[in-house]
C-alpha cells in the first residue's frame, strides 16, 4: 500500500497562503531601499526624437533617470532583439521608454511625469496578416541582425517573419485530392493577458563586492541568472537570484523583464537596493502577454469521416518583440493536428512581429489557441459527414502505432489513451450528440467537445535537481529549485519523496523559496514539467539516501546492505524486522550502545538532465521535443437565448490521461482552475486597440476576467495509462485545464446559435456580429 | 498611488464646507468634493486630475440623511449605494446602486459622487429622473432647492463651489411599479452597454437610459413612442433606437451597432414584461 503518492495531501502552504501570511516578493521591506518606476510609450510604432529628463532630474529626492541610451544590451531568451529601454524606436504601446529612480514610489512616479518625450509615429501593422502584407512596415530593419541564442530559428530577411517552422508527412496534396469532404476555415484570435493576482515586480541589489542579488517573482530564477549574466558579462555564480512565494505565473513571469530593469537601476545608484512593482495597468501593456493567432485550417476527410490529409498555417503574433514566441510556433507545429491520426500532413507555423505588446509563454504554451481553430473546423466536418462530433474523434484518435506530426510512433505509455478519455466525457458530461435543445422560447442547451494533447518543447539539455538534508527528529528537507506558484508541485514532490522512504508526506519538509545559490537548478517552473523533470532528480536523491541508510545500517545491525529495508520512519533487516532503527537516530550517523560512532551523515542527492530530445528537420519537421504527451476530453455545456445572443455557462467537463494520480485533490482543483481561465479568457478577455493600435484602458475595469458566482459546475475524471519513463508514471498535467475550454465552447455556441464562431472572445457582441455578417453574406 | 499631495478638510457644515471652498478658490488652491473617494482616487492615479486639496463632506449632518417623510423622502448626497440598498425605502434606487459596481466599491461609492462622477454612466440619476425628484444644492452663494431634472441634463450644472446636499424623493414613487435592467459585455459587474430604469405612473411608462448614449437621459419622445398601444413591441423599440438625443456610444465595452441592437432588446423585454404583467 502507498504511503504517500494518490492519496490527497493537502498543500504544504496551504495554512500561510489561507491566512495571508505567505509572504511575496514585494511584502519584504528592506531599510533604504529605492523606487523605479517606468515610462511607457505613448505610440504603438514611433521614432524618438529626444528625451527630456531634466524636470525629473530637478526634482527634489530623485537619483536617476535612466534612457534607451544608458543601456546598449539587447535581450531575449531566443533572439536578443529587445532593449530594456526603447532605443530609438519604440515598436509598441506601452513599451518602456524611460526609468526613474528615486526615494520613493511616490516621488519616482512623479518624476516619471515629468519626462517629456518627442515621437515622430511611424506607420504600424497590428496582425500578422497586416504585417505580411506587401509594403507592411518592418517592425525590425534587419530581422536577421541579432544575436541568437539557439540554432533552429530562422527569421526571414526583409520581412516580419521572426521565425518559421515546417512540418511534413506524406503526401498532403494528393490525399486531399481524393477526399471527397474537405473543410477549409480560418481563423482570427487576438491577444490577451495573464492577469495574475500579483503583478510583475523585482528588486535589485549590488554588493560592495559586485555580488548581484535579485528578489523577483519569477518562474524562472535560473534564466535571471543566466540572462544577466551573458548580458551584462558578470560571472553567473556572482548572482544570485531569490524568490519567494509567486502569486500566480500562468507562464508571464517565466520571461526575464523586470529584472532587468531592477538591475540597471541598481547598477546607476551605485548598487543600492532598487525595487520595480509594476502598476496594473503596466503589467498587462508593458510586460508581456499571451499570443494572438491566425489560422487558416485545411481538413480532408472520406465520407466516413476518417481523416487523411490536413494542410495547415499558422501565423503567431508574438508583437514587437521575439521572447519565447519562435519556440511556441515550434511548439504548434510539433502539435500542430491536435491528438488524431493524420497520415498527410503539411502544416508551416511563422511567428510574425506585429505593433502589440509582446507576448510570452501562457498556460499551455499556444496550444489553448491552436487547438481552437483545429476543433472549430473538426465540428464543421463532423456537421458535413453528418457525425456525432465525440464520434468523430472517436474514429480519428490517435492510437498505438500512429505517428504525431513530427513522426514519434505513439505508445499507450508515451501518448495514453484518448478513446477512453472520450468515452469516459461522454458519461461525465452526460453528452447528448452534440445537437442545441429547445428548451423554452429563443433558449437552447447545446453542448461542445474538443480534445486536446500537449508534448512539452524544453532546451533538449534541461535539468533539475533535489537535494536532501535531515533533522534529529527523522523528518527531512526536501530543496529544490522549483518555484511554488500555486500549483502544489513541491508537495507532490514532498509525496514522491515520502513514498520512496515510506515515511509520511508530513515528514518531509520543503524549502518553498528558491535562491540559486542554495537550491539545485531547476530549468524553469514551466511546461509542467515539475513532477517529471524535479520528480525524476527527487527519486533520484531518495535512491541516493536509501543506498547510504542501508550502508550505515548494515554496519550498525550487522547484516548485508541488500537486507536493509527503510519503512514507517524505521530501518531493520527484513530477516529480523524486531530488530529495528529508528530513521532520527541513524540520519545523522549512528552511535551504538557502546557509543561507537558508525556511518555518516546522510545527505541526499538527485540530479536529472533530460535525454532523447532532439532539433527538428528543418524540412520535414521530424524529430523528438518533449519527453511525454498528455491528451484529454473535454466538454463545454451552455444555456443560450438565441434572440439576445447571450449564455450562460452551466458545466465544464474534463477527463484526462494523467498517468497516475499522485495527489486526487490537488489535481483535480489545478484541472478545474485550468478550466476557469480558459472559459474566462474564451468568453472575455481581450486586448483591445484602437486604430492607432493604443491598448484601450488596460485596466481591471475594463478588463473583465470570470468572477465567482458565474462559474459552471466543474466535472474532472482521470484515466491512468502510466507513462513508464515517468516517476510514478505521472504525466505533465498542470497547464492542461485550460486548452481544449476555449474550443468546446466555440463548439457548444456555434451549436447553440448555429453559426460557425472563428474568432475569441466569445462574447455575445461577437456571436451578434456574426449572425449580421452570415446575414449580410446570404444577401 | 496618489503621486501628489493634497491638503484634506474635514469640514463639520454646510457653510464650514463652502467656506472653505471659497477660501481655496481665492488662493488659487484647486479643490474637490470628498465623499467615497472612488472615483477621485481613480483618477489621480492614472494622472487625470491633481487637486491640491479634498473637501470630505462626511461629516456634515445634512449630506448624511437618510430618512422617510410625510411628502417626500430624503437620501444624503453622502449616503453610500450599500446603504441606500439596505434601507430599502427606495425600491428602485435600491436596484440601481445593487447594480453600481461590486458590493466593496458599493460601500464607498455615494449618491453624490455617483451624481457628480465624471465616468460617464451616473446610473443614480434615472430614478431620480423618473420620480419628479428634488435636489438640494449648497454653495457660496447658499442653499438652493430645485427640481432634479433642472440642474441635471446628463451631467449634474453645478455653480462653482456648489455641492449636492440631499434627493427629495416623493413619496409616490416610492412605492411605484418599477422595472431596472443593466446589460454588460458579458460580466455582471461591469459598465452598462445599456442601463434602463423605468417607473409607471397612471398607466404611462416613464422611462430613462444609460450607457446607449455619452450622458443618461430621459426622452419624452420615447417615452410617448413606447406607451403608444397601436405599434407592435418590435416597432416601438425600433423607432425609440430612431429617437436617442445623442449618438450612440461605442467603445471597448461595445460598438455602438450592437448597443442598439442590445438597446432594443431591452425595450422590447420591458414591454413584454409590462404586457404580461410578470415585471
Amino acid at each position: 500500500m502507498n504511503t504517500a503518492v494518490g492519496k490527497s495531501v493537502r498543500r504544504k502552504e496551504a495554512w500561510d497562503k489561507v491566512t495571508g501570511r505567505a509572504k511575496y516578493t514585494d511584502d519584504f521591506p528592506i531599510a533604504g531601499v529605492l523606487s523605479a518606476r517606468l515610462l511607457t510609450s505613448a505610440h504603438a510604432h514611433a521614432r524618438i526624437r529626444g528625451i527630456d529628463i531634466s524636470g525629473a532630474l530637478a526634482l527634489e529626492g530623485v537619483k536617476a533617470v535612466l534612457t534607451g541610451a544608458d543601456c546598449p544590451e539587447l535581450f531575449g531568451p531566443l533572439t536578443r532583439d529587445r532593449p530594456a529601454l526603447a532605443r530609438d524606436v519604440a515598436r509598441y504601446a506601452g513599451e518602456p521608454v524611460a526609468l526613474a529612480v528615486a526615494q520613493d514610489d511616490y516621488t519616482a512616479e512623479r518624476a516619471v511625469r515629468l519626462i517629456r518625450v518627442e515621437y515622430e509615429p511611424l506607420p504600424i501593422s497590428l496582425t500578422p496578416s497586416q504585417s505580411l502584407a506587401r509594403g507592411a512596415p518592418l517592425i525590425h530593419a534587419q530581422v536577421n541582425g541579432y544575436r541568437k541564442n539557439a540554432p533552429d530559428i530562422h527569421p526571414e530577411p526583409g520581412t516580419n517573419i521572426a521565425g518559421r517552422y515546417r512540418i511534413r508527412k506524406g503526401d498532403s496534396g494528393n490525399a486531399l485530392r481524393r477526399c471527397n469532404t474537405v473543410v477549409r476555415q480560418r481563423f482570427f484570435l487576438p491577444p490577451s493577458d495573464h492577469m495574475a493576482m500579483e503583478v510583475r515586480t523585482a528588486r535589485a541589489e549590488i554588493s560592495s563586492g559586485g555580488d548581484v542579488i535579485i528578489t523577483t517573482s519569477s518562474q524562472s530564477p535560473y534564466s535571471v541568472r543566466n540572462e544577466l549574466s551573458e548580458a551584462f558579462l558578470i560571472p553567473a555564480g556572482k548572482i544570485q537570484v531569490r524568490v519567494p512565494f509567486v502569486g500566480g505565473g500562468f507562464g508571464g513571469k517565466a520571461s526575464v523583464m523586470p529584472e532587468i530593469l531592477a538591475f540597471l537601476a541598481s547598477r546607476r545608484v551605485g548598487g543600492k537596493p532598487v525595487r520595480l512593482t509594476m502598476p496594473r495597468e503596466q503589467d498587462m501593456a508593458a510586460a508581456p502577454g499571451r499570443i494572438g493567432l491566425e489560422a487558416d485550417i485545411t481538413l480532408g476527410a472520406s465520407k466516413d469521416g476518417l481523416i487523411h490529409a490536413a494542410e495547415l498555417t499558422y501565423w503567431l503574433d508574438c508583437g514587437a518583440y521575439t521572447d519565447i514566441s519562435p519556440y511556441m510556433t515550434k511548439a504548434i507545429a510539433v502539435d500542430c493536428t491536435g491528438p488524431y491520426h493524420v497520415e498527410n500532413l503539411s502544416c508551416d507555423a511563422l511567428c510574425v512581429y506585429t505593433n502589440h505588446t509582446y507576448a510570452t509563454s501562457y498556460r499551455s504554451f499556444a496550444h489553448e489557441s491552436y487547438t481552437y481553430c483545429i476543433e472549430r473546423t473538426l465540428d464543421m466536418l463532423a456537421d458535413r459527414c453528418a457525425l456525432d462530433p465525440l464520434e468523430l474523434r472517436i474514429r480519428n484518435a490517435i492510437r498505438p502505432g500512429s505517428l504525431t506530426p513530427t513522426q514519434v510512433e505513439c505508445t499507450a505509455a508515451l501518448t495514453g489513451n484518448l478513446t477512453e478519455c472520450l468515452n469516459r466525457v461522454r458519461q461525465l458530461s452526460q453528452w447528448n450528440g452534440g445537437i442545441a435543445t429547445p428548451i423554452k422560447k429563443d433558449t437552447v442547451r447545446a453542448m461542445g467537445v474538443s480534445c486536446f494533447w500537449k508534448t512539452e518543447n524544453p532546451p533538449t539539455d534541461a535539468i533539475s535537481g533535489a537535494l536532501v538534508t535531515c533533522n534529529p527528529d527523522g523528518s527531512v528537507n526536501l530543496h529544490t529549485g522549483v518555484v511554488e506558484m500555486g500549483d502544489a508541485g513541491q508537495t507532490h514532490l514532498a509525496q514522491m519523496f515520502a513514498e520512496k522512504l515510506k515515511i509520511d508526506t508530513d515528514k518531509v519538509h520543503v524549502v518553498m523559496p528558491v535562491d540559486t545559490r542554495t537550491a539545485p537548478e531547476h530549468w524553469k517552473t514551466v511546461a509542467s514539467l515539475t513532477e517529471y523533470m524535479a520528480g525524476h532528480a527527487v527519486v533520484r536523491a531518495a535512491d541516493d539516501m536509501l543506498c547510504q541508510l542501508r550502508a550505515i545500517g548494515s554496519q550498525a545491525l550487522g547484516c548485508p546492505a541488500e537486507e536493509i529495508e527503510v519503512a514507517h520512519g524505521r530501518l531493520y533487516s527484513i530477516k529480523n524486522p524486531e530488530r529495528f532503527i529508528a530513521l532520527k537516530d541513524i540520519v545523522r550517523g549512528y552511535k551504538s550502545a557502546t557509543g561507537e560512532s558508525i556511518g555518516e551523515p546522510v545527505l541526499g542527492r538527485g540530479g536529472y538532465m533530460l535525454k532523447g530530445l532532439v532539433m527538428l528537420d528543418p524540412e520535414t519537421g521530424e524529430g523528438r521535443t518533449g519527453p511525454q504527451w498528455t491528451l484529454g476530453a473535454q466538454v463545454v455545456e451552455v444555456e443560450a437565448d438565441r434572440k439576445t445572443c447571450t449564455y450562460r455557462i452551466l458545466s465544464a467537463s474534463t477527463v484526462i490521461d494523467i498517468g497516475a494520480l499522485l495527489n486526487p485533490e490537488s489535481m483535480r482543483s489545478m484541472l478545474a482552475g485550468g478550466m476557469a481561465m480558459g472559459i474566462s479568457m474564451a468568453s472575455r478577455e481581450a486586448f483591445s486597440y484602437d486604430a492607432g493600435g493604443i491598448p484601450r484602458l488596460p485596466n481591471l475595469r475594463t478588463y473583465k476576467i470570470m468572477h465567482i458566482g458565474q462559474e459552471p459546475d466543474y466535472r474532472v475524471d482521470f484515466v491512468e495509462t502510466p507513462d513508464c519513463a515517468s516517476p510514478y508514471g505521472v504525466r505533465s498535467y498542470a497547464e492542461h485545464g485550460i486548452i481544449g475550454m476555449p474550443a468546446a465552447l466555440g463548439n457548444a455556441l456555434s451549436s447553440a446559435f448555429g453559426r460557425q464562431l472563428n474568432t475569441l472572445p466569445l462574447t455575445p457582441e461577437t456571436i451578434w456580429r456574426t449572425r449580421a455578417e452570415d446575414v449580410h453574406d446570404t444577401l | 498611488m496618489i503621486p501628489f499631495n493634497f491638503v484634506y478638510y474635514r469640514p463639520d457644515s454646510l457653510g464650514a464646507a463652502a467656506e472653505v471652498y471659497e477660501k481655496l478658490r481665492r488662493e488659487g488652491v484647486s479643490a474637490v468634493y470628498y465623499a467615497g473617494g472612488s472615483e477621485i482616487i481613480t483618477m489621480c492615479r492614472a494622472g487625470a486630475i491633481e487637486p491640491r486639496a479634498v473637501i470630505d463632506i462626511k461629516r456634515i449632518p445634512e449630506c448624511m440623511i437618510l430618512s422617510p417623510g410625510d411628502r417626500r423622502m430624503t437620501i444624503g448626497s453622502a449616503c453610500t449605494l450599500s446603504q441606500i440598498g439596505e434601507s430599502r425605502m427606495f425600491p428602485l434606487l435600491a436596484l440601481s446602486c445593487g447594480r453600481i459596481a461590486d458590493h466593496t466599491n458599493q460601500c464607498r461609492i455615494t449618491l453624490g459622487g455617483n451624481l457628480c462622477g465624471s465616468i460617464q454612466y451616473r446610473e443614480t440619476s434615472l430614478p431620480l429622473l423618473l420620480s419628479d425628484a428634488d435636489i438640494s444644492l449648497y454653495g457660496p452663494e447658499g442653499a438652493r432647492d430645485v427640481p432634479f431634472h433642472s440642474v441635471f441634463d446628463g451631467y449634474m450644472r453645478l455653480k462653482p463651489g456648489e455641492l449636492v446636499v440631499a434627493v427629495h424623493v416623493p413619496v409616490w414613487a416610492l412605492t411605484a411599479q418599477c422595472a431596472h435592467m443593466k446589460k454588460t459585455a458579458n460580466e455582471k459587474i461591469d459598465y452598462p452597454l445599456v442601463s434602463v430604469a423605468a417607473v409607471w405612473r397612471d398607466g404611462c411608462l416613464r422611462i430613462a437610459f444609460s450607457g446607449v448614449c455619452a450622458f443618461p437621459f430621459r426622452s419624452q419622445a420615447i417615452e410617448s413612442v413606447l406607451n403608444d398601444r397601436t405599434m407592435t413591441r418590435g416597432e416601438r423599440a425600433q423607432r425609440a433606437a430612431c429617437l436617442l438625443p445623442a449618438p450612440v456610444t461605442s467603445d471597448a465595452e461595445g460598438s455602438g451597432e450592437y448597443r442598439l441592437f442590445v438597446f432594443r432588446n431591452t425595450i422590447d423585454e420591458i414591454l413584454e414584461g409590462w404586457e404580461n404583467g410578470t415585471l
